[in-house]
């Protein structure tokens, strides 16, 4: 069975800067898949290029099977991988509403109205205000809110760029439940992260990224378990 | 205006708030019946008989003196009456006084040559200005003794019929009110106080709007006609068609009015192009004039490239999409330009355009020379620049333009309107926004920027095309820079992404050097001093975009968090 995402020796260049060198990872289906590694490691360049705002310098990124890499953003979010950008990237003087709206745009179906109260239902404080704009709500609500944008366009793949940031331990937590939730529900998730920890605890299968290479992998239990991981990301001393 | 410094007013001028608008209601009266030059100038003496020698407005108050009087009154009404946002409606009251008062006096002190024209001279005195003055300031200031509070709301519902009265009223208020503002101070340079007078109207209706949408009820009718959405529309349709029945109904200001309209009609599209979509064009009438260059090489005019004439309708479309293709043209270079850039390249374009009309690049715009002797429309043997008469009544020349370009202009607003609607409109928000999110969020922004570009442009194409044939010549210089930033000006002045706005932006800025004519030289300059007062008071534009007033509404509130912050750490 092919998985249902597979980047191949990916690199991706800003210029004559490398940020991605010969990135390899896969992701099954079903499963919560973390990219994890500090600033500057080329997580978030990582995803830009699988939703096609980038171009790979080389290297392949395929989709249930099927090259990728060359599409226009719009195809790729119409096959069904969905984008939470880094730092959220609402649309801050726009109707909670009108931003799921957005997040629906690619659709043509008529199931965007019970799709919207699924994302309410989640989250029941995006229902309650679902007519202030967007730019009012707290950092951990404006983060649901873009997790619920991602999930108006009906992703098979769902792609997640920290979104613990910026919030609280309980907002963090209640975030990662959430996503596990939405795991159970179906939905395959790529999560890139700092907060190891966090990530690696609800991860199927987990990826070390250091200068633009993936330098370990392996199973999120056993990369938490693992003295190399815990030396460089999870912050213990010696 | 920060809100530090109207807590601090506040503090010092709370006991004296009430007490002072009192009294400024009453000075206002007072300063309505006193004479306000003390002797007769040389052009005549002031519009209302207000010096000496005429002075009998104790028992006829006309003109200006109407105005302070009124406001007079209304000031002592809003201290009085349980109203909401009482300080707000004084402050604009107040406002409104000083600007009259202001104004006045000021013309008055310029050509009769100095202070005694206003005060004392000669044994004459004439202190009604600077009663008005005084009592204007006293107002303001008692605006902010009582305290701006947020602009009122009104939360009581009203039947339908009712509702359907109301706006009625107020659609037929707001026709008077454009009648007035038209025809105030006479045609053109006839009257030799026109400017003044009004510059002095201008400043009793801010005044007054400023008190209606303080207490609330813009507010509130802007709700109400979004309520009854088709009522408003056909009333307002209604409204402008009846703009000839009114004083305003001569060949002059049908004139004026029609050139107000091709004007709004193109600042409209130019608001899908900035307003929605975000993207600065700086050479945005050069569309216009390639629709009015197209419309005029088929008409038939001597000097046309051909030498055959279409009939209007074929030829307004095809100067609509000759203008889109350009547009589509110019917009493909914000695939890769962003922002200035992107300014620098349609200025550009616009210079382009001129300079080859001017030299009469490929035959079609005949240079200098314009093309002139573009014949006018004609519907049914009825030629549109000669007056009419439907039974008894005569109407004047040029009606037949202005109802035309009435429905252009709400041709244009249904597009604008339907656009920003829907799907493709809240592309163009997100891509304004944000450009790179609207693109995670799958919108394909190159194709929205080329497209807001080629509708921007057929509308300007459209309204040149009715321009050609109203005007009778096509010349290059219609269409350079400054028309440019004239209608982006109207557009940002009006309120960005707002269709009444645009409207009114355009009114304005084609209104205003038609009524300062008496100013001579000075004229650019007091337009210029208009634009900025008004940016600096009210940013988002007279008419905001609900988007762009939250916007403000939010920088209001950090602020208001970050003194309150600071305050506590003091």
């Amino acid at each position: 069975m092919t998985a249902l995402l597979e980047v191949r020796n990916l690199s991706v260049a800003y210029g004559a800067i490398e940020a991605v060198r010969d990135i390899s990872f896969t992701v099954e289906a079903g499963q919560i898949v973390s990219l994890i590694g500090s600033n500057g490691a080329g997580k978030t360049t990582t995803l830009r290029t699988i939703s096609g705002l980038l171009r790979p310098k080389s290297g392949e990124v395929l989709f249930q099977g099927k090259p990728i890499h060359n599409e226009p953003a719009h195809a790729i979010l119409g096959m069904g991988i969905s984008h939470s950008p880094e730092g959220r990237r609402l649309f801050p003087r726009m109707t909670v509403e009108e931003n799921l709206h957005l997040g629906a745009y690619v659709r043509k179906d008529d199931g965007v109205q019970a799709d919207m109260q699924r994302v309410y239902d989640l989250f029941p404080v995006l229902g309650e205000r679902r007519h202030n704009k967007a730019g009012l709500f707290s950092g951990g609500e404006q983060q649901m809110l873009a997790i619920g944008r991602a999930m108006m366009s009906k992703p098979r793949l769902l792609m997640l760029d920290e979104p613990s940031m910026g919030l609280s331990p309980i907002m963090t937590q209640k975030i990662f439940d959430t996503i596990k939730e939405l795991q159970s529900l179906g939905t395959t998730i790529l999560l890139v992260e700092q907060n190891a920890l966090a990530a690696l605890a609800l991860s199927h299968h987990g990826y070390v990224i250091d200068l633009g290479r993936t330098t370990l992998d392996g199973p999120g239990h056993s990369l938490l378990a693992d003295q190399r991981v815990r030396d460089a990301y999870l912050g213990e001393a010696h | 205006m920060s809100t530090v410094d109207t807590s601090a007013k506040r503090s010092a001028l709370a006991p004296f708030g009430k007490p002072f608008a009192a009294a400024g209601g009453v000075l206002g009266i007072v300063a309505a019946l006193l004479p306000w030059v003390t002797f007769v100038l040389n052009d005549g003496n002031w519009p209302d008989k207000s010096t000496l020698q005429f002075f009998d407005a104790p028992f006829l108050v006309t003109g200006f003196r109407w105005h302070v009087l009124l406001l007079g009154i209304l000031v002592l009404v809003a201290a009085f009456a349980p109203i909401p946002s009482r300080g707000r409606v004084i402050r604009a009251l107040g406002w409104g006084l000083t600007l009259v008062s202001f104004v006045n006096s000021a013309y008055i002190t310029v050509k009769g040559g100095g202070l005694g024209a206003i005060t004392a001279l000669d044994g004459a005195t004439a202190f009604g200005g600077v009663v008005g003055l005084v009592a204007g300031v006293l107002t303001i200031l008692a605006g902010y003794g009582i305290g701006i509070e947020p602009v009122g709301e009104w939360k009581f519902k009203i039947s339908t019929p009712v509702a359907y009265l109301v706006l009625l009223l107020s659609f037929g208020a707001v026709l008077y009110a454009v009648a007035a503002m038209l025809t105030t101070g006479g045609v053109g340079s006839a009257n030799p106080y026109a400017g003044a007078i009004f510059l002095s109207f201008l400043g009793f209706a801010a005044g007054v709007l400023g008190a209606l949408s303080g207490v609330g009820y813009v507010r509130w009718l802007s709700a109400l006609s979004e309520q009854h959405r088709v009522f408003s529309v056909i009333v307002l349709a209604a409204c402008a068609l009846l703009l000839p029945f009114t004083e305003a109904g001569n060949e002059y200001w049908m004139t004026v009015a029609a050139n107000i309209g091709i004007y709004a009609a193109t600042a409209i599209g130019l608001n899908i192009v900035v307003g929605l979509a975000g993207l600065l064009d700086l050479g945005y009438v050069a569309f216009m004039g390639i629709g009015a260059l197209v419309a005029a090489n088929f008409s038939g005019a001597a000097t046309a490239y051909f030498g055959f004439d279409l009939p209007f309708p074929v030829a307004a479309v095809i100067a609509a999409v000759v203008a889109g293709i350009f547009g589509a043209i110019v917009g493909s270079p914000t695939l890769r330009v962003r922002g200035d850039y992107l300014a620098i390249v349609t200025l550009a374009f616009g210079e382009i355009f001129t300079r080859s009309a001017q030299n009469d690049i490929g035959g079609f715009t005949n240079g200098s020379n314009a093309i002139p002797g573009v014949p006018a429309l004609s519907l049914f043997g009825a030629e549109f620049n000669k007056s009419i008469s439907i039974g008894a009544v005569k109407l004047p020349a040029g009606v037949l333009y202005y109802v035309l370009i009435v429905l252009l202009v709400a041709a244009t607003m249904a597009v604008f309107a339907n656009l920003k609607f829907s799907r493709i409109g809240r592309a163009w928000i997100a891509i304004r926004e944000d450009e790179d999110a609207a693109r995670a969020m799958g919108i394909r922004t190159g194709k929205m920027k080329i497209l807001a570009f080629l509708i921007g442009a057929m509308l300007a194409g459209l309204a040149g095309a009715v321009f050609a044939h109203k005007n009778g010549t096509v010349s290059y210089e219609s269409f350079k820079f400054l028309e440019s930033v004239t209608l982006l000006a109207a557009v940002i002045l009006g309120g960005m992404g707002s269709i009444p706005g645009a409207v009114l932006g355009a009114a304005l800025l084609f209104v205003l050097p038609e009524k300062l004519r008496d100013f001579e030289d000075y004229r650019l300059m007091i337009f210029g001093l208009a634009l900025i007062l008004i940016m600096r008071f009210r940013p988002v534009g007279l008419i905001p975009d609900a988007h762009r007033r939250a916007e403000m509404v939010e920088r209001a509130d950090e602020n208001a968090e970050e003194a309150h912050v600071e305050a506590k750490k003091a």
